[in-house]
């Protein structure tokens, strides 16, 4: 569960993480309408490769990364699934379980197939994102784009106290384990519901404290945020090359090769 | 010390009940002049974080008053309130909120609508008065314990308050870091002439730094005064719930079980060596023998 959450290659020195955030941000979003509007497989798998590879010349755990595809591949797989067997009229085949028919279907697969791709080409850019850059550089470039304040106090109070939520969770139910809480399916039971009731209330408390916290340094419902600074010469042509490239690649892949 | 201090926070008969009829302090007076390092010793239970609670406004009494420098509590704004006095929270989890150190510190003087040029000064000098300026762009999730207490200090002293309230500053801290804490604590009060109370029922380190003391008990002041006088009360310390620096209490015990005509109660260990070395035969210390061979 740590490593899903864990930020510390944002911290890196590398090509990448040196980039504004901002220009970062715009090139994901680029990316990801290019992905989810592509009406063919080349450009999200395109994008899915050119993601997987920088994440691989980062250096990034494969661990890492097969823990944040976990999710997104498992909903590929049912996607495409679901989408051969019901969707289509050409059968690819056909079989026979617990007294029901079931026939694959040509259409289905490649709609399913499609929509997996575009899948994996939004979550793999908005991974290569989360390893690049830190969350509360993110959440600064989301104050450049004017989202709404109270969203983003929200947001960065969330992401702080997740890791201590976290923490409390780890302590938790380290104790139910260590007292044989987990040892039958039943008190498992018993104990994972004690262990998110314990949750809750711990993230009450904790957010009563904190608002005391707030108050005591002059909070008054708006959290305070400091200027940014302008968009730099380097960052910019970052930006302008990128958002080139993929346009100029999403021309290409989408209506280039088949002319 | 010098002439006649004014008056940093005053509480004269002050009683507080909570919502469930826990009577939590009953007709407790309390006072600190400016400059000065006041200890509220206390068990688990004693009233010392309502009474911390109370003088930072987060609850109100219902009998009493509560007067900071020489207006009563009610009469402050918020923004009054809190530039004088900053409370530095146990858990510094409760008081981190921010995503980088640099954010977090920075916070209260952006509520007071500074000037940009004056908040960055603001944390700098904070940063750097808690020794934190190479954490300056850390993400808060990824300091040690010790670092976060640190930079906690520092969020509350960017609001320059006159005085400083820390609830258990050295809990969960190891001795290193206890030791680290309490000497910045030290420096802030002598050299930044920052009015220190702080709220423990750690003992061991109070009489090196605590001008005063005040003991509470079950809502109750029993005892006020400086460390020596404290801890002369040997009864009392019990009846708290607490007890004696771990040095007194070799002293006391070799005082009273062997006959060691110790003066007084030595709270120190500075002060124990003094003593113990007028009371050792001269020719068997060491460092004097070979003093006397060279």
């Amino acid at each position: 569960m740590f490593d899903l959450f864990s930020d510390i290659f944002t911290y890196r020195d590398n090509a990448l993480t040196r980039i504004d955030p901002r220009a970062k941000l715009l090139i994901a979003l680029a990316a990801l309408i290019a992905v989810v509007t592509a009406e063919r497989i080349v450009l999200p798998l395109a994008v899915l490769a050119f993601c997987l590879g920088a994440v691989a010349i980062l250096r990034i755990p494969a661990k890492l990364v097969a823990c944040r595809l976990a999710a997104p591949l498992s909903i590929v797989a049912v996607l495409v699934v679901i989408q051969t067997f019901v969707t289509g009229k050409t059968p690819l085949f056909a079989f026979t379980f617990a007294g029901w028919q079931f026939t694959a279907k040509a259409e289905g697969l490649r709609q399913g197939t499609l929509l997996g791709a575009h899948v994996l080409g939004a979550v793999s850019v908005v991974f290569l994102l989360s390893v690049v850059t830190p969350a509360h550089r993110i959440f600064q470039a989301l104050r450049w784009f004017r989202i709404s304040r109270n969203w983003l106090e929200i947001a960065i109070l969330m992401y702080r106290y997740i890791f201590v939520l976290m923490d409390r969770v780890a302590d938790l139910a380290a104790a139910q384990r260590l007292r044989l809480g987990y040892t039958a399916r039943g008190r498992a039971l018993r104990s994972f519901t004690t262990l998110a009731g314990a949750t809750i209330i711990h993230s009450l408390e904790q957010a009563q404290r904190t608002h005391d916290a707030m108050r005591l340094r002059g909070y008054r419902g708006t959290m305070p945020f400091g200027p940014l600074p302008p968009l730099g010469r380097r960052d910019r042509l970052i930006l302008v090359s990128c958002l080139i490239g993929i346009a100029a690649a999403y021309g290409l892949l989408e209506w280039g090769v088949s002319g | 010390m010098g002439g006649k201090r004014m008056k940093a926070i005053e509480v004269t008969g002050v009683h507080f009940t909570y919502d469930d009829g826990t009577e939590a302090l009953s007709g407790v007076d309390f006072h600190v002049s400016e400059g000065e390092f006041v200890a509220i010793l206390g068990s688990n239970g004693s009233g010392k974080t309502t009474l911390i609670g109370l003088l930072v406004g987060l609850l109100k009494a219902k009998t009493g008053r509560i007067s900071i420098g020489e207006r009563e509590i009610g009469n402050l704004s918020a923004e009054e309130l809190y530039q004088r006095v900053g409370l530095v929270f146990q858990n510094p989890n409760d008081q981190l909120f921010a995503a980088t150190v640099e954010e977090d510190v920075a916070f209260g003087p952006r509520n007071l609508n500074l000037p940009e040029a004056e908040v960055e000064r603001r944390v700098t000098e904070a940063l750097a008065a808690v020794a934190a300026l190479p954490l300056r762009c850390r993400a808060i999730h990824h300091l040690s314990f010790g670092e976060q207490k640190r930079v906690s200090l520092a969020g509350v002293m960017a609001m320059r308050p006159s005085v400083l309230i820390l609830d258990e500053p050295t809990a969960g801290l190891d001795p290193a870091g206890e030791a680290q804490m309490m000497q910045l604590l030290k420096k802030l009060n002598r050299e930044e002439g920052l009015t220190v109370i702080l709220a423990t029922h750690s003992v061991d380190m109070l009489p090196l730094f605590a001008n005063r003391i005040y003991v509470l008990d079950h809502g109750r002041v029993l005892q006020e005064g400086p460390s020596e006088e404290i801890f002369c009360h040997q009864e009392m310390i019990v009846r708290a719930k607490l007890r004696l620096p771990y040095v007194s209490r070799l002293m006391y015990e070799m005082k009273r079980h062997d006959g060691v005509p110790i003066d007084g109660l030595p709270l120190t260990i500075g002060e124990a060596r003094v003593q113990l070395l007028e009371l050792i035969p001269k020719e068997l210390i060491i460092a004097e023998l070979e003093e006397k061979k060279t």
